[in-house]
């Protein structure tokens, strides 16, 4: 238990730092800005709660860990034969994740598969965070690769990765894996309007 | 369908009805190179790694039609036994085989991870050979891959 | 093997006292027709192991399945140490399966063992044959010839021949005669016991071994076969029409199950069988396939279920094992401390990295296999028998073997390869997925004891009960073998090492629904695993370090005997105790017993 608080102090200590750090950025004062003005906007929170099922969905979370070790299954065991992210979020030197993940699903063996499979970086790490803080380092240019809010849009919406959450393919064992609890559709309009509607992250 | 790739440096064309097949049964059905090995069919003992453009692959896992234009690599490509690569060399002087059977696989990982990682430590060993040997030769491998780390020094000295 | 010739088969066989060492070579009229004298001016083949060409190239039989033992190094290494061989003239074929080469079943851990000697005898006989062909072409005594790599030295005049050159001679030398035959003194070894490396190596470390699954002929045909998910289920119906629209499918075959006669052989599950022009096509066919089973009376077996039967009926008295001695219940009255404990294994499945295969190719009045076969003689009697083909009409060609572990002593995968030839017409290699090896094995049973013991105030066991539920194997070839065999019983559990003077043990019921087989080490992983947990228990409440509770237990230094050629030596198992505990660093590491456990297991004593 004590690992678990400390794993998820870290990024927190982390997150406010940068945010102190990135005072001045666009995205820090939009987001500041935007969120006393509409907090009690039922539907933005509705967009946010949608968006949020999904990306705290296994589908996503499972390769978003803070320990630098994908996750597999619904239940999100560490990934078999002790595979890491690596230096660059692709396997290990050798072993890496592309000496068994290719641009698609593999449904005989049950290997998944999409374009530049791979971990997420470590910036990007969501394990532990709460929902909240989840959409606070989406947003954060620092962390996200340098997109501004049409990059992350059309990350979320447009990237065959993140997209592959709806066209899982079946595990080892030939059974589905679970989709995330909404539709891509709806997820693709959740996301839009809530970026739209100026990414308010709801207090709670 | 036509597919064309390189295998150990031949160009192959074949024709396949489906693309979907794995490189695994082109190369031994196909191909009639059966040093790359059936073990599991789910990418998880890794008997039947070889290269595609130089990574380690596990090919029972890896659709034909992504080796289009590509030099895959074998066992039967990687040396021969009058000019052994280094790492068949090292699996030769610490006679690490057994039953022999995952070998190949084996020896294709280490010879990926030799490319990469010229000297790699017990632990660069542990994290990418991950392969499973029933026999469990583990601990001579372990002792042929530093040995082929070695040689693939001296060579080049 | 016709290139193999006997030059006097009741000579051979009277030379080499075959039938004292167990191993029947050949004896019947028409094995002894078979191999009629003959001399030939092109190699020397003193008899059935050895094959020497006039370029010095020895081809030496390998008469044990090559699994990753290096059998075929080993006996290889026994002819040619007699025979003064060099080693680098020396290549090894592999034996096929017949009965002619002696007992060819790699199981038991008992290759060396009973193969070491008549080994040594072929290499030695063959030897004293080119001493004599030089003795004579030289017109001298044989004793002052001697053999010495590769060559034979005339040691008066220093000459010497090549091996090669007395081919032609040495075939004209009748077999000496088996009293004659001096081995080789154990000092005197140059391979056996050396290091030498496996001559294999090459094929090994550059993909061109060929085991059972990398066997190709022509017009072979790939199959795969759907079987009932619950073992013994039948088919009730199929759709075949997704199956035969694969591309590469063939043909869809339903299977019967092939029913074994009690006693003896392994049968086949049956099923359904998608023949394929490749192996993947066959695999996709397979999944392809709607099956409906009738799943029979194991429908409501389920192995959690079982534990708990397992386990409630070491609560009852079972049946007393002979070998039971003293009196544990008075021995427990007078104990300082009770001890009790149950122990689980469940079912254990062997996955050889190699799945079961086999290619057949059923020619109407003639068989031929090629399989990686622990016991190719079981398996080319099984199919004479259920295809009704005279047995030396069957060739069993046995390819290396990757991994074998028991499972590849059972021949079920071969029946079904030669029955769906049958069917086709054609040569034939069954896979099996993976999946199906998992599924369909023949398990290492699961078992359930019950251990009761008692200590008394110096920390000496006063008593041990043991209550052993295992299903047997040899239910596998009788039906209503509910309790363990003797044999089953011999591994550990009647036998254990350990000084006791009062030892009560109960054989449980423990009927099978399963084909139970043996994986490596067999019933020694049931009985090795309860005896050393327990006396680890025993030696905790004793409060004394395991490894000598271990030696205490163990006794004085004696040799106990038993029913078998091996018997137990308390002073080298204690000297193995020791030794080992010193190379571990036991002191150091102990009470911090979690780094280190003490597990002292004997296995194969008995075989």
């Amino acid at each position: 238990m004590k690992t678990t608080k400390i794993n998820y102090l870290i990024p927190l200590l982390l997150i406010s730092g940068i945010l102190i750090a990135s005072n001045y950025s666009s995205s820090f004062n939009e987001y500041i800005s935007i969120e006393k003005k509409t907090l009690n906007s039922s539907e933005n929170k509705d967009n946010f709660t949608k968006m949020m099922d999904v990306l705290t969905h296994p589908r996503c979370m499972n390769c978003h860990p803070s320990d630098n070790v994908p996750k597999q299954g619904i239940d999100s065991h560490p990934h078999y034969f002790g595979m890491e992210g690596g230096e660059k979020d692709q396997g290990f030197k050798a072993t890496k994740c592309a000496t068994c993940h290719q641009k698609e699903n593999n449904n005989f063996s049950g290997v998944p598969g999409a374009p530049h499979w791979g971990l997420a970086p470590q910036s990007m790490a969501w394990k532990g965070l709460t929902r909240q803080e989840i959409a606070a380092v989406i947003l954060n240019p620092e962390k996200n690769g340098g997109k501004d809010h049409k990059g992350v849009i059309k990350h979320l919406t447009e990237d065959d990765l993140v997209l592959w959450a709806w066209n899982p393919g079946v595990d080892a064992a030939g059974n589905k894996r679970e989709k995330p609890p909404i539709s891509e559709e709806e997820f693709k309009k959740v996301v839009k309007e809530w970026f739209a509607d100026g990414a308010i992250i709801p207090e709670n | 369908m036509n597919i064309k790739f390189t295998i150990n440096n031949k160009p192959v064309s074949i024709d396949i009805e489906d693309e979907n097949t794995p490189l695994l049964w082109v190369v031994r059905d196909i191909l009639d190179l059966k040093g790359t090995k059936f073990g599991c069919g789910k990418a998880a003992c890794g008997a039947c790694t070889l290269h595609v453009d130089d990574v380690a692959v596990r090919s029972c896992s890896y659709a034909v039609k992504f080796a289009k234009d590509k030099n895959v690599t074998t066992i039967e490509g990687l040396g021969d036994v009058e000019n052994p690569h280094p790492v068949q060399q090292a699996w030769i002087e610490e006679v690490v085989p057994q039953c022999g059977y995952c070998q190949p696989g084996f020896m294709m990982a280490t010879a990926a991870l030799l490319k990469e990682n010229p000297n790699p430590t017990d632990e660069d060993i542990d994290k990418n050979i991950i392969n499973i040997c029933r026999c469990a030769t583990y601990y001579r491998m372990r002792k042929a891959i530093h040995r082929a780390a070695e040689l693939t020094q001296e060579s080049k000295n | 093997m016709s290139n193999i010739h006997q030059v006097n088969r009741r000579d051979f066989m009277k030379l080499f006292g075959l039938a004292s060492t167990g191993i029947i070579l050949g004896c019947t009229s028409t094995v002894e027709k078979k191999f009629q004298p003959e001399i030939n001016k092109d190699f020397f083949a003193p008899n059935l192991f050895i094959h020497l060409e006039k370029n010095g190239n020895i081809t030496l039989i390998a008469s044990r399945s090559e699994m990753g033992q290096g059998i075929r190094t080993s006996l290889a290494s026994a002819i040619a140490d007699e025979l003064e061989a060099d080693w680098k003239y020396v290549a090894v074929k592999q034996a096929t399966g017949d009965a002619k080469y002696g007992n060819q079943n790699t199981d038991g851990s008992r290759s060396v063992r009973t193969r070491l000697e008549p080994m040594r005898k072929m290499g030695a006989a063959a030897k004293m044959m080119l001493i004599s062909a030089a003795a004579k072409k030289w017109n001298v005594v044989a004793t002052d010839c001697k053999a010495e790599n590769h060559f034979i030295i005339n040691t008066v005049t220093k000459d010497k021949i090549f091996y090669g050159d007395l081919v032609e001679d040495a075939s004209k030398i009748a077999i000496p005669d088996d009293a004659t035959i001096q081995l080789k003194k154990v000092e005197d070894f140059k391979f056996i016991g050396k290091t030498l490396k496996s001559v294999d190596l090459n094929h090994f470390t550059h993909g061109t071994a060929t085991y059972g699954i990398d066997v190709r002929i022509p017009n072979l045909k790939f199959a795969a076969i759907v079987r009932c998910p619950v073992t013994f289920g039948t088919l009730k119906s199929v759709d075949k029409t997704d199956a035969e629209k694969t591309a590469g499918v063939e043909k869809v075959i339903e299977l019967d199950r092939i029913v074994p006669p009690v006693g003896q052989f392994f049968g086949a599950l049956g099923g359904v069988a998608v023949i394929a022009n490749n192996t993947w096509s066959a695999f996709q066919g397979k999944l392809n396939l709607n099956v409906e089973w009738d799943y029979g009376e194991n429908h409501s077996f389920d192995t959690d279920n079982f534990k708990q039967v397992l386990t409630e009926r070491l609560q009852e008295t079972g049946k007393l094992v002979p070998g039971s001695r003293g009196n544990t219940i008075s021995a427990f009255k007078k104990s300082e401390k009770i001890i009790e404990a149950t122990y689980h294994v469940p079912f254990l499945v062997h996955a050889p990295m190699e799945v079961p295969n086999a290619t057949a190719w059923f020619q109407g009045d003639k068989i031929e296999v090629w399989a990686p076969l622990q016991d190719p003689q079981t398996a080319r009697a099984e199919l004479a028998h259920f295809f009704e083909i005279p047995l030396e009409k069957i060739t069993i060609n046995v390819t290396f073997l990757g991994g074998g572990f028991g499972r590849k002593s059972k021949s079920d995968f071969v029946v079904e390869a030669v029955a769906l030839s049958k069917e086709i017409e054609s040569p034939v290699q069954v896979v099996w997925m993976r999946e199906d090896d998992i599924k369909h094995s023949f398990y290492h049973a699961t078992s359930a004891q019950y251990l009761k013991g008692g200590i008394d105030k110096k920390g000496n066991v006063t008593g041990w009960l043991q209550r052993v539920a295992v299903p047997s194997i040899v239910s596998s070839f009788k039906p209503m073998s509910d309790y363990a065999s003797g044999l089953e019983l011999n591994q550990g559990f009647t036998n254990n090492p350990y000084k006791l003077d009062n030892f009560r043990l109960e054989n449980v019921k423990a009927e099978s629904h399963l084909r139970i087989g043996w994986l490596r080490s067999v019933v020694h992983i049931h009985s090795g695993f309860g005896n050393n947990s327990f006396v680890d228990e025993l030696a905790n409440a004793a409060k004394i370090n395991p490894v000598q509770f271990h030696l205490n237990l163990i006794g004085k230094d004696r040799v106990i005997k038993g029913k078998s050629n091996y018997p137990y030596d308390s002073k080298r198992m204690k000297d193995v105790l020791n030794n080992t505990a010193k190379m571990a660093n036991w002191e150091k590491h102990y009470p911090k017993i979690t780094e280190l456990e003490l597990l002292f297991i004997i296995v194969f004593i008995l075989m």
